[in-house]
């Protein structure tokens, strides 16, 4: 650690509001969320949303009156909100966004990480059971059963690098591969990731927990106005620092802008492709197929890196 | 209507306003945890008091006020409407109206059921399936406008035939469109029955035996899904359906994978009989003079809607305006088996079950007053029900 001087205060002041965490993350993260709905518009044959709509729909969001319900503790209301996005902000000053030297970096940053990335999830099931809402509360019991169906395969998967470089710090694991693409000799890991991020961010087919068509809204069927902004600018930020997280620790490090959006760009890609082509699974097909497949496949990943 | 086999218990509602549901209507689901205990419905949140209605309308009024009963079936209704006014009358229509009759009847079925599939795919979460039938269905409105002018209201019939002729112009673009869907209808199948995880959602979900279809009274599709060989088309042929016979469309596993297949099977049908007319299409008159005032007595009139059995009874007593219409549409047949039928299964399986029955909910509310207690049950007269809408409401607003 160096020492607290005004120039460094100053400079850690940015990196947290401004660039590349705070405003710069937040605004990635409507990109990539527009991104996301007109690719996916896209392969619907639908024209989708014009580049400024996730942007229009936030500030309309920020403007608008919110509604809290009855009987629901106000603090946690207003809250859980703040704390979903600030965790996913925070997750984001650890990973190399656009590239950049991450602005904090020490040893085990990346269980923060993930840590920092669960926040939002257990958020939303916390504010789901926070109201009397059925909706809400069925929503909120789908999304706590599917965070504990893939957050330890998403964990073990993201700890294969890790495992293979022995190290628990982001950068000195992509330093450590140096280059080489961890997901031709890991491939089971990186596919177990990638579905998992989906998982994480209840995008199709993993949206039980939130499938209209059943429950309206799920755990957020109460929200509106501001809270509701700042969960869907979580998910945006925490959409982005996902994608990083599994370019840096499988695709061979990201070293600038360029091989950043190239990088995360292609995982979208691959997320879109199989949001259009998959049927919503049920919430027990989902799990089942978390544990009976994915945790065992990682398992297996396991054994081969440590044998070898 | 509303049968309770609801316990007290957490209860899901889902309506009268849900993303699930695009008409009014209440569903009670019981739960324990993802598990249905017990279902209820209740409707009547859409009644319009049609039936009432057409008792002060001439009867060629009431073509117009019936056609509207149902926004995906309209052709069928007023087709319904004419072929009893018909009977009554004792008039023979043209044999190139009842052609063009049942050309409409079959690009209806064919509108409809893209329509349900792509609602099927949506309330399973397969939103491209969807988006693909739907842009793929404006092919049959597309044509449809061309024969009429217009997409959903056709108002192709008249008391004595049909108001449009077509031409070779629209035989030709029919015959297009009719060959680009054969081929889209062909790709769904293949893919409603190899998707891996659409068929986790459909197979084995829902599945009604033949002797439950039976007596739940299920009809049209739902039934034919569970292996009941009824359609009306061929017990009963109308229209132009003696010279254009149909092949029935069977499926004996009863659940929502066979409910799918089983419509889209009857698209290949509706093609080849379409095809046929189209070849075959009898020369002459399009209507025939129908007289302003319906000779006395009453009739029943069967017809297969998209949705299956179509019941109208009609009854004149020698005036300009019929004495009664009662209208028995398929859905009211079908509701029950989706209260049965959700039991036991995941709360997820319960908007695919009930769509697997393609609800159509506003053309089905009615008032009946059934007293569980004493086993009787009786209609109320249009003043009693008039004295309890207006108590009801003052004694809401004190």
């Amino acid at each position: 650690m160096e020492a607290p001087t005004i120039s460094n205060e100053l400079r850690n002041l940015f990196s947290l509001v401004l660039f590349p965490g705070g405003c710069f993350l937040i605004l990635l993260g409507l990109s990539y969320e527009w991104v996301d709905r007109k690719l996916l518009a896209r392969f619907q044959n639908r024209i989708g949303p014009r580049w400024f709509q996730p942007l229009a729909d936030t500030l309309k969001l920020l403007a608008k009156e919110e509604v809290v319900p009855e009987n629901v503790d106000l603090r946690l209301f207003v809250g859980l909100p703040i704390v979903a996005l600030t965790g996913a902000l925070t997750a984001g000053l650890y990973v190399p966004i656009l590239g950049v030297k991450t602005a904090f970096s020490f040893s085990g940053d990346l269980i923060v990480t993930l840590y920092m990335l669960s926040l939002l999830t257990l958020c939303m099931g916390l504010a789901g059971a926070n109201t009397l809402d059925r909706f809400s509360l069925i929503g909120a019991t789908r999304t706590l059963t599917q965070l504990f169906s893939y957050e330890s395969p998403f964990l073990l998967a993201l700890l294969g690098p890790a495992l293979f470089s022995s190290n628990w710090q982001i950068s000195e694991i992509a330093a450590s591969a140096g280059g080489r693409w961890l997901l031709l000799t890991q491939p089971i890991g990186f596919l177990v990731a990638i579905i998992a991020l989906m998982g994480k961010l209840e995008l199709p087919p993993f949206d039980a927990p939130e499938a209209e068509t059943e429950i309206v809204a799920g755990a957020l069927t109460e929200y509106s106005g501001r809270g509701l902004a700042l969960f869907r600018l979580g998910k945006g930020v925490e959409l982005v620092v996902g994608l990083t997280l599994i370019s840096v620790l499988y695709l061979g490090g990201i070293a600038d802008p360029l091989t950043f959006l190239i990088k995360t760009m292609a995982l979208l890609f691959i997320i879109v492709v199989l949001q259009a082509l998959l049927t919503r699974l049920r919430i027990d097909q989902t799990v089942g197929l978390w544990w009976r497949y994915g945790a065992l496949l990682v398992l297996l990943q396991w054994f081969v890196i440590i044998l070898l | 209507m509303e049968k309770q086999t609801t316990t007290h218990s957490f209860i899901v509602p889902i309506g009268p306003q849900h993303p699930a549901l695009k008409e009014p209507s209440h569903f009670r689901i019981a739960v324990d945890g993802e598990i249905v205990t017990g279902a209820s419905v209740r409707l009547g949140y859409a009644h319009r008091g049609i039936e009432k209605a057409t008792e002060s309308r001439t009867w060629i009024q009431n073509l117009y006020l019936l056609e509207r009963i149902c926004g995906i079936c309209s052709h069928i209704h007023g087709m319904a409407y004419c072929l009893a006014v018909e009977r009554l009358a004792q008039v023979d229509v043209p044999a190139r109206a009842q052609a063009i009759r049942v050309l409409f009847a079959e690009l209806e079925r064919i509108h409809s059921h893209l329509l349900w599939l792509g609602v099927a795919a949506h309330e399973a979460g397969f939103d491209t399936l969807f988006m693909y039938s739907w842009r793929d269905r404006e092919t049959v409105m597309d044509i449809l406008e061309q024969l009429s002018g217009n997409r959903v209201n056709y108002s192709a019939n008249v008391l004595g035939g049909v108001k449009f002729d077509v031409d070779q112009l629209c035989i030709e673009s029919i015959l297009t469109g009719i060959d680009f869907l054969e081929e889209r209808t062909q790709y769904y199948l293949k893919v409603v029955s190899t998707d891996a995880l659409f068929l986790q959602r459909t197979r084995g979900i829902g599945t009604m035996s033949r002797r439950q279809a039976e007596v739940l009274g299920t009809v049209g599709p739902t039934a034919r899904a569970s292996g009941v060989d009824r359609d009306i088309r061929i017990e009963a042929p109308y229209a132009a359906y003696n010279q254009f016979p149909i092949q029935l469309t069977l499926d004996d596993k009863g659940d929502l994978e066979a409910r799918v297949l089983v419509r889209l099977r009857e698209l290949f049908e509706s093609y080849r009989v379409i095809r046929q007319i189209l070849s075959d299409l009898p020369p002459g008159d399009l209507t025939v003079r129908m007289p302003r005032r319906i000779q006395q007595g009453e009739t029943v009139l069967r017809v297969e809607a998209p949705r299956g059995e179509l019941f109208y009874f009609v009854r004149s007593n020698g005036s300009d305006m019929p004495e009664r219409i009662k209208v028995r549409t398929p859905t009211i047949c079908n509701l029950l088996s989706v209260v049965k039928l959700a039991v036991g299964h995941q709360l997820a399986d319960v908007p695919m079950i009930l769509v697997g029955i393609d609800p159509c909910f506003s053309c089905n509310d009615r008032t009946v007053i059934v007293d569980r207690a004493n086993e009787t049950s009786r209609q109320w007269s249009w003043k009693e029900l008039r004295q309890y809408g207006s108590t009801y409401y003052q004694q809401r607003a004190t």
